[in-house]
């Protein structure tokens, strides 16, 4: 038996089901929240951080990840303030800094409002977004891929580095990562790094209709919410 | 000694000890711990018992071999009832004298005293020691007279009374209003106030519950808990069981990094011990309260001291934070509520429940109540472990206990509460050490350690030490921590090298505003701490390495060349021999030259001049 | 102690996941590093799938993959070590050994590792080889300390 409750995101009110996240709620409302790391079918691991919002309670708002809180009766909801979009600017910069040679990177950057990227172009092949992981853990129930080692050594991995003979190629990790999303204009290669910024539709979320779904690309070869 | 079954029968057994060691007329201590053991304290333990037996003294004269008493660096340290006479640099060649001179015959030797930096003088009694008169050690005196290997000397000290005193006529809800009225706050770095938890989880129903102590101790130059632990492990056993009576708990965790073996030890005999007694297992004292504690060994994590990451390490996992949406109070350890608290806040417990909470709360500030622990370490002469009031101000801890800088030098700056704190200037010295006061002036308490900086320290090198160390430690789960460090990593360096650009410093402090808000947990929240809290006291240092490629401090590579003052160098040839770069030329008894091309600024001969005459400019 | 077999190590905590890191740890010490072939037995030993073990023991600084040196010098790099000068004495040891950190010289001698704190501050810069703290160490010292290492362990080989 489902059961339903109010929560107020931006100031609509909205029946939401008890049990989901604020960002599967929003998302199914129509309300865009940017993610990564985030995949409907998959656990929720708040690593990306770009899904914040800020939850206000008993006067004070606290900053956290969408997609690990999960809806309450009352809660208050801002998804697009001043100080979340900055903070969001800020981490997608960082993003498109560490891995800008994919569409989806690229996209979620101009989505985010990045502007200018301020430091040092890297040319990683890897966001650490766990999604491959999580489908071989969770879907599948495989485990022949994982998360090895800790900090800047962080990479996802087979045990040992080799491919032991329970993977079966399913290719779904393939499918899931938003490094396989080759830029418009092709791969950039080392030294030739830049800011896309020239996507249309993610244009028109970030500044003309801030915050609401138009059924965009990235979201469609992205696994989001809105179309799975 | 068999199982205790009723708080008669434990009285009955403390009177019985005390009776047994009526005819102990003196008491010789001896610190076995790890800071003592790395001086060689084994050696003089063993040749104090030889001796102690060969002159048949056994029964008279109690060997106890101590924790850690905080004066580390004059280790190996003996203490000797009555009296109070402290000796320290003990070396077993000493035993002999020790025992005839002193025990025997009650004659001091001189050589073996204290001698006071600031005034020249010996000092007999460990009392009277300046490093010791300005403190407050409540706790840490605790670990004087006591074997932590002992079960015996911890009840005979009184050990166990609290519990027995909370198991026959205090309720759990009691304790926890008696834990509120104290004030008492965690002591691990959150401040955050104990009873409150501890209501939490008792609020919860259901009876499956657990208290955790948290010895991970990760911050680097904070050793108190391994003090209070390896010295005293049955006063923290006591303070979880009070804890766990209290919360509705009925097991236990001790977390010890993997890093304190000697911590590890002790632990563990103390709970066998506690165990033989019935002290824990199923119906304590013949009450209907059941608990009993295990001990789980750190993996070297710091992130590991962050509660939802140690949990995870408890459950044998990577320690990768979970988001704390919900208070690990109510859903911890296997999903469980979990009571987890620092080493220092479980130590702090008996005695609030024997002394009473008007008793701690009389101490310290409106916000911080009772007593704290510190480690001084760095660039002064008194380093080691100080327990004060709340309330003090920084300057008593750094100047009166800590004895002023090392050298001549001037103080400039005190770095406290860890890779999650600030750097303090000289001039906000007279601040209170209170929670709140510290926060305020952007830095923390954390756990307690508290390293003095001289003019020697480069501000700078200091914010990128941190950030090298965090960057070391973070889990990389979240995008802010792990690439946030990183890049402010990146521009430190930059500018330690000589490559910064002054539109750095803002990008760096809005960097690191967007971490401090982003990130998933609290190492990364706390992460840009030693970058803002340098970069608000010390922007001028920042500015020159940037503007003029200088630093003033003598630290950053990139930025120095080290030289030798031809007015003070003699010839001697000491550097030259030990150059490994060849890059020093001279004749005998000539003033010889640094050849800065191949100089790579090792340090070696700095470090071997014993005229002082390399400089590094 | 002498070492105990991987039968040894896993009695009593066979199937029981939570023991995986106490496990680890006999391992680490006793064999020194945990080896490909012992990871895949503790898989199936505690019943723990293999990427976890190995994801566990990748995470923790306290498991080595790879065999260690013969001696392995362990400099503290904690904050009061720091402000001593600890940095130089990594530096120190780095070069005088050819080896970066983690990594065994060829001859199998040394390795150099860091750790990050080991609480005995007051006695800093503090170098820790097989289990001993020398303490108020100094770049010559180190340098010294390393060649009486190097003298002892030849001297010894050409006594066998």
């Amino acid at each position: 038996m489902l059961q339903y409750i109010n929560v107020n995101i931006d100031g609509a009110i909205i029946h939401a089901t008890k049990g989901t996240s604020v960002l599967d709620t929003a998302i199914e409302y129509g309300i865009c929240i940017p993610h990564l790391c985030h995949v409907p079918y998959l656990s929720d691991i708040g690593a990306c951080r770009l899904c914040i919002i800020e939850h206000v309670v008993n006067g004070r708002s606290n900053v956290t990840t969408s997609c690990t809180l999960k809806v309450e009766e009352g809660m208050v909801i801002m998804t697009s303030t001043d100080k979340i979009r900055k903070l969001r600017r800020n981490l997608a910069e960082l993003l498109v800094a560490q891995a800008p040679n994919s569409r989806a990177i690229q996209d979620i950057a101009l989505r985010c409002g990045v502007k200018e990227v301020r430091y040092p172009f890297r040319n990683e092949d890897c966001v650490l977004c766990g999604r491959c992981v999580r489908v071989c853990t969770e879907v599948w129930k495989a485990r022949a891929i994982g998360f090895v080692g800790r900090g800047k050594e962080r990479h996802v991995d087979f045990p040992f580095g080799i491919r032991p003979d329970f993977c079966k190629r399913c290719e779904s990790c393939i499918q899931l990562c938003p490094m396989t999303i080759t830029p418009c204009d092709g791969p950039m290669k080392p030294g030739k790094e830049r800011l896309c910024g020239n996507c249309e539709s993610q244009l028109i979320i970030a500044e003309q209709t801030p915050g609401s779904c138009v059924w965009c690309k990235l979201g469609e070869g992205f696994a989001c919410g809105r179309y799975v | 000694m068999s199982r205790l079954n009723s708080f008669r029968e434990l009285e009955h057994l403390r009177q019985q000890l005390r009776e047994q060691r009526q005819n102990i007329t003196t008491t010789v201590m001896v610190c076995g711990g790890t800071g003592c053991q790395a001086s060689r304290s084994r050696a003089v333990i063993d040749a104090v018992s030889d001796e102690l037996s060969r002159q048949e003294l056994d029964m008279r004269v109690r060997l106890c071999v101590t924790g850690c008493h905080g004066f580390c660096e004059q280790g190996p340290v003996m203490i000797i009832e009555p009296g109070n006479v402290f000796y320290c640099h003990v070396s077993p060649e000493d035993a002999f004298e020790v025992v005839y001179q002193t025990v025997m015959k009650g004659e001091i030797i001189e050589r073996l005293l204290y001698t006071d930096p600031v005034s020249g003088k010996t000092v007999r009694i460990m009392s009277e020691i300046p490093f010791y008169r300005a403190q407050d050690r409540q706790i840490l005196s605790q670990n004087l007279n006591v074997d932590p290997c002992s079960i015996e000397d911890y009840i005979v000290a009184g050990g166990y009374s609290a519990l027995a005193r909370v198991l026959t006529s205090i309720t759990p809800e009691e304790v926890i209003e008696e834990i509120k009225s104290s004030g008492l706050r965690g002591r691990g770095g959150g401040g955050f106030p104990t009873a409150r938890k501890w209501s939490e989880s008792r609020a919860v129903p259901g009876d499956e519950k657990y208290v955790i102590c948290n010895a991970d101790e990760g911050d680097p130059g904070a050793y108190m808990d391994r003090c209070v632990l390896e010295g005293n492990p049955h006063l923290v056993l006591e303070g979880m069981m009070i804890g766990a009576w209290a919360v509705g708990a009925r097991k236990g965790y001790i977390y010890v990094r993997n890093e304190y073996p000697l911590a590890v030890k002790h632990s563990r005999i103390a709970v066998e011990q506690a165990r033989g007694l019935g002290l824990l297992g199923d119906n304590i004292l013949g009450s209907s309260f059941s608990f009993d504690v295990d001990i789980a060994r750190g993996g070297g994590a710091f992130v590991c001291g962050e509660s939802t990451a140690l949990m995870a390490s408890v459950e044998g996992k990577v320690g990768e934070p979970r988001p704390k949406d919900v208070h690990t109070a109510l859903d911890g350890l296997y999903h469980k509520p979990t009571t987890l608290n620092n080493v220092e806040t479980w130590a702090n417990v008996p005695s609030i429940i024997l002394n009473g909470s008007s008793w701690f709360a009389s101490k310290g500030t409106q916000g911080s109540k009772g007593t704290k622990i510190l480690a001084l370490t760095g660039r002064i002469k008194n380093t080691g472990l100080v327990e004060v009031a709340m309330g003090t101000p920084i300057r008593t801890v750094v100047f009166d206990i800590g004895g002023g800088a090392i050298n001549g030098k001037l103080v400039k700056a005190v770095q406290t509460g860890g890779p999650s704190g600030g750097c303090l200037p000289v001039d906000k010295f007279d601040l209170a050490i209170d929670f709140d006061v510290l926060y305020e002036a952007g830095s923390m308490i954390g756990s307690g350690g508290m390293v003095v900086m001289d003019e020697e320290t480069c501000m700078v090198d200091v914010a990128k030490y941190f950030l090298t160390f965090l960057q070391d430690e973070s889990c990389g789960k979240c995008l802010p921590c792990r690439l946030g460090i990183d890049r402010m990593l990146e521009m430190v360096t930059d500018i330690t090298d000589g490559r910064g650009r002054p539109e750095q410093l803002d990008l760096l402090e809005e960097l690191a505003d967007t971490v401090s808000q982003t990130a998933l947990c609290g190492l990364g929240k706390t992460a840009p701490n030693p970058v803002l809290s340098t970069l608000r006291y010390f922007r001028p240092e920042y500015e020159a390495h940037i503007r003029e490629k200088k630093c003033y401090a003598g630290v950053c590579k990139a930025l120095i060349t080290y030289s030798i003052d031809p007015d003070k160098c003699n010839g001697c040839g000491v550097c030259l021999r030990g150059c490994v770069y060849g890059a020093i030329t001279g004749s005998k008894k000539q003033a010889h030259v640094i050849d800065a091309q191949l100089c790579q600024k090792c340090g070696i001969c700095r470090s071997e001049c014993k005229f002082d005459a390399i400089q590094v400019v | 102690m002498p070492p105990q077999t991987l039968d040894q190590i896993l009695e009593g905590r066979r199937s029981q996941p939570n023991q995986l890191i106490e496990v680890l740890q006999d391992i680490q010490g006793d064999y020194g590093y945990i080896p490909k072939e012992v990871m895949q037995s503790v898989s199936q030993g505690l019943g723990i799938p293999l990427i976890e073990v190995y994801r566990v023991a990748s995470f923790y600084k306290a498991f080595r993959l790879k065999p260690p040196g013969k001696n392995v010098l362990t400099m503290c790099m904690g904050t009061a070590c720091h402000v001593r000068g600890a940095r130089l004495l990594l530096d120190q040891a780095t070069v005088q050994l050819g080896v970066k950190q983690g990594e065994v010289t060829p001859d199998g001698l040394f390795s150099v590792e860091h750790v990050n704190c080991l609480g005995a501050c007051a006695l800093g810069p503090i170098v820790s080889e097989s289990g001993s703290y020398h303490h108020h160490m100094t770049p010559t010292k180190l340098r010294k300390l390393i060649e009486t290492l190097r003298h002892q362990k030849t001297e010894a080989h050409q006594n066998v």
